[in-house]
C-alpha cells in the first residue's frame, strides 16, 4: 500500500545552521501525528517545508506516491491546508470572508452557493455562527484560532498541518481544539490526516495516533505515544525527569507527570555595584541643588 | 439556503448596490461639472442639450464643451480611478495602510524628468509642448524598471520595496533641489505650477488615449482580489498555503500600479492624496474584501477628484486652484474626520 505521506532524507538549513537533518517518516490516512521537541528543534520548519513555505535543501516528499515538487501552490493548497501559530492581519475582514478564503484554490473568481454553504456549515461546526459577521481582529486569540481552522476545513484538504495550535489558548480551549482536530480526522469526515507541531506532551499523548520525537533536527523516535514517550526519551530530549502512568479515563493512553527538578546549566548573575550607582545618583542630585 | 449564507449574500448585495449608486452619483456629478465654467451661456441645461444632441450650439460652445471641459472631466475621472485603484492595490500587496501610489518613488521620478525639461532644457522629445510630459513619463518608467529589477530578487520583502521607494524619492528630490538652485524665476514658477497637479494639461485625443490604456489595464487589478484577501488576512506564509505566490503577485501588482501612476502623473503633475484617501474611505463602506474594495476605491477616487477640481474651478472663479491643492485642502480634513469618527464609534 502506498503511504499517504512519505518523507525521506529531508534536509533544511538557514545558512550554516542545519535545522533539519535527514528527516524521515511516513503517515497514513485517518492518522493524527504529533511532532514533539524543544524550541528550535525544527518542528515548525518541517511543517513549512511540507507546504512549500520553505524550500528544503534536499530530500523527497511524496503525497500518495507523487513528488511534492510536481505540485504547484494551487494544487498543493487543495491537498494540504495550514493553521499557523498566530495570524497577523494587515487589514481585517469579517469572519465569514476570512473562512471563504479557504475556497480560493478551488475557484477562479466567482463564489457559488455551494461555497457559501460550506463556509456556513463549517462556522456552525466550530461554534462560530454568532461571530460570522464580526471583524476578525476583534476576536479573542481562541476565537481567531477557530476561524483559521474554519478556513483550513473550507479548503477541504487531505492533510491538515497545525503549527502549535494550542499555544495561545486556555486549558478548556486547548482540549476543545484537539478534540475538533481528532474529529476532523475521523473516518466520518473522510480520509483525512493531521500533522501537528505541539509543545504539550500530554495533549499529544492523548490525541495523537503517532508521535515524532524531534531532537536537534533529527527524528529521534517515531511511533505510538506509549512506545515513543518513555521516561528515558523525555529526559534525553527535554532534559526533565518524568513519571508515566495510564490515563484514568482511558487506560490505553498514557499520562506524563513532569517532575519539578530540571537539568539546567548554572546561570551567573553579572555583578553590578548597585550601592555605588545609587550614591552616584545622590551626588548628582546634590550638585543640582 | 443556510441563514448565514443568506446574510452574506444580502450584505454583499448591499455593498455592490452602494458601489453602483456611488458610480451613478459620480457620473451625474461629472455631467453637472461639464456644465460649470466661466461661460455663462453654457449652464447645466444648455450643456446637457448639446451633449445629448438636442441642440447644436455655436462652434464656440462646441469647442468649450468638447475641447476644454470634457477632456478635463474625463481626465479627472480616469486619474481618480487609476490613482485610487493603484493605492488600494499597493496598500494590499505591501500590507501597509500608509502606502500610496507615490510611495515607490514614481512621482519623484516624474518630478525629476519634469525638472530636467524645464530647468536644464534636456528632453527626449524635441517638441517643446511634449518635452515635460515625455520626460516625466520616461523618468517614472525608469523607476518602474528599478522595481522590476528589485522584484527579481527572490527574498525581496514588502518593506524592501517601500524602503527602496523612499530612497528613490530622496535621490530624485536631491537632484531636483540642485537643479532648482540654478533655475531662473520663470523656470521655478513653471516647475512649481507643474508640481501642483492639474487636469487641464491634456487635450481630447490624449485624454481618450490615456482612458483606453487605463480601461485595458484596470481589469487586471481585479484578478488579484482573492490573492490580496489572503495576503491581508495572514501575510505571506498564510497566502502561500492558500495557493498564492506572494512574491510574484507583489512584483506584478507594483509594476501595474507604477505604470498606471506614471501614465497619469506625466500628464497631470503631482496628485497624490487621492491614492491614499480613497481606498481608506472605501474601506469604511465595503470593508477589506478586495473584490469590492478595488471598484469602490476607483469610484470614490473619481468622485473625490471631480469634486476637488470643480470646487477649485468655481470657488474663486475665474482663478482656478489646482486640483492637487484642492484635493489636499478638502480631502485631508474630510479624511481625518471619517477616520476619527469611525474610531470613535
Amino acid at each position: 500500500m502506498t503511504d499517504f505521506l512519505s518523507v525521506s532524507g529531508l534536509n533544511f538549513s538557514w545558512g550554516e545552521n542545519h535545522v533539519l537533518k535527514d528527516v524521515e517518516f511516513r503517515m497514513q490516512r485517518n492518522e493524527v501525528v504529533a511532532i514533539l521537541g524543544v524550541n528550535g528543534a525544527g518542528k515548525s520548519t518541517l511543517i513549512k517545508c511540507l507546504n512549500k513555505i520553505l524550500t528544503p535543501k534536499s530530500g523527497k516528499i511524496l503525497i500518495e506516491g507523487n513528488d511534492l515538487s510536481s505540485h504547484d501552490l494551487v494544487s498543493l493548497a487543495k491537498v494540504m491546508s495550514y493553521v499557523p501559530q498566530t495570524v497577523r492581519s494587515s487589514f481585517s475582514m469579517n469572519v465569514f470572508d476570512v473562512a471563504l478564503i479557504g475556497r480560493r484554490p478551488h475557484i477562479r473568481w466567482r463564489i457559488s452557493q455551494r461555497d457559501r454553504d460550506f463556509v456556513s456549515q463549517t462556522l456552525r461546526y466550530l461554534g462560530l455562527e454568532d461571530f460570522a459577521f464580526r471583524r476578525f481582529n476583534q476576536l479573542s486569540g481562541g476565537e481567531r484560532q477557530r476561524v483559521i481552522i474554519a478556513k483550513a476545513i473550507v479548503q477541504n484538504p487531505d492533510l491538515y498541518l497545525f503549527d502549535e495550535p494550542t499555544s495561545d489558548l486556555d486549558l478548556k480551549n486547548q482540549v476543545s481544539i484537539m478534540k475538533r482536530i481528532r474529529h476532523l480526522v475521523s473516518p466520518e469526515m473522510g480520509n483525512k490526516s493531521a500533522l501537528i507541531a505541539i509543545h504539550d506532551i500530554n495533549l499529544a499523548a492523548r490525541f495523537a495516533d503517532k508521535i515524532i520525537l524531534f531532537d536537534d533536527g533529527k527524528v529521534k523516535s517515531y511511533g505510538k505515544p506509549e512506545d515513543v514517550l518513555t521516561e528515558q526519551s523525555i529526559s534525553d530530549v527535554f532534559g526533565v525527569s518524568s513519571m508515566i502512568m495510564p490515563r484514568e479515563d482511558d487506560p490505553s493512553k498514557i499520562h506524563i507527570i513532569i517532575n519539578n527538578e530540571i537539568e539546567e546549566r548554572e546561570y551567573v548573575m553579572p555583578k553590578i555595584d548597585i550601592i555605588k550607582s545609587a550614591e552616584l545618583n545622590n551626588n548628582i542630585g546634590d550638585e543640582g541643588e | 439556503m443556510d441563514s448565514l449564507s443568506q446574510k452574506h449574500i444580502e450584505s454583499s448585495s448591499l455593498q455592490i448596490t452602494i458601489i453602483l449608486m456611488a458610480a451613478l452619483a459620480t457620473t451625474v456629478f461629472g455631467f453637472l461639472a461639464i456644465g460649470i465654467g466661466s461661460s455663462e451661456k453654457l449652464g447645466f441645461l444648455n450643456t446637457a442639450k448639446i451633449i445629448l444632441g438636442y441642440c447644436g450650439g455655436t462652434p464656440t460652445d462646441f469647442d468649450i464643451i468638447w475641447r476644454l471641459r470634457f477632456p478635463r472631466i474625463l481626465m479627472g475621472v480616469v486619474a481618480g480611478v487609476s490613482l485610487a485603484v493603484a493605492g488600494a492595490l499597493m496598500q494590499g500587496c505591501l500590507g501597509n495602510p500608509l502606502v500610496s501610489p507615490l510611495t515607490l518613488g514614481v512621482a519623484s521620478g516624474a518630478s525629476l524628468g519634469a525638472s530636467l525639461a524645464i530647468i536644464a532644457g534636456v528632453s527626449i522629445v524635441a517638441v517643446p509642448e511634449l518635452a515635460i510630459v515625455a520626460n516625466s513619463f520616461l523618468f517614472s518608467l525608469i523607476v518602474v524598471a528599478i522595481i522590476i529589477q528589485l522584484g527579481k530578487y527572490r527574498s525581496v520583502s514588502a518593506e524592501s520595496y517601500i524602503l527602496v521607494g523612499i530612497a528613490i524619492t530622496f535621490i530624485c528630490g536631491a537632484i531636483v533641489s540642485t537643479l532648482t538652485y540654478f533655475a531662473s524665476d520663470a523656470e521655478l514658477s513653471q516647475l512649481t505650477h507643474w508640481s501642483f497637479g492639474s487636469l487641464s494639461r491634456t487635450n481630447l485625443v490624449t485624454t481618450v488615449l490615456i482612458t483606453i490604456a487605463i480601461v485595458i489595464l484596470l481589469p487586471t487589478a481585479m484578478v488579484w482580489a482573492w490573492d490580496l484577501n489572503a495576503l491581508s488576512v495572514g501575510g505571506d506564509e498564510f497566502a502561500i498555503t492558500t495557493g498564492v505566490n506572494p512574491a510574484t503577485m507583489r512584483r506584478n501588482i507594483l509594476i501595474l500600479t507604477a505604470f498606471m501612476t506614471s501614465l497619469i502623473i506625466a500628464f497631470t503633475g503631482m496628485i497624490g492624496f487621492v491614492g491614499l484617501a480613497a481606498p481608506h474611505m472605501a474601506r469604511i463602506v465595503v470593508g477589506n474584501d478586495f473584490r469590492k474594495l478595488i471598484p469602490c476605491s476607483g469610484v470614490f477616487g473619481a468622485f473625490l477628484m471631480l469634486f476637488a477640481d470643480t470646487v477649485g474651478r468655481t470657488l474663486f472663479a475665474p482663478i482656478v486652484i489646482p486640483v492637487g491643492v484642492m484635493l489636499s485642502v478638502i480631502g485631508g480634513p474630510f479624511f481625518m474626520y471619517l477616520l476619527l469618527a469611525r474610531r470613535g464609534s
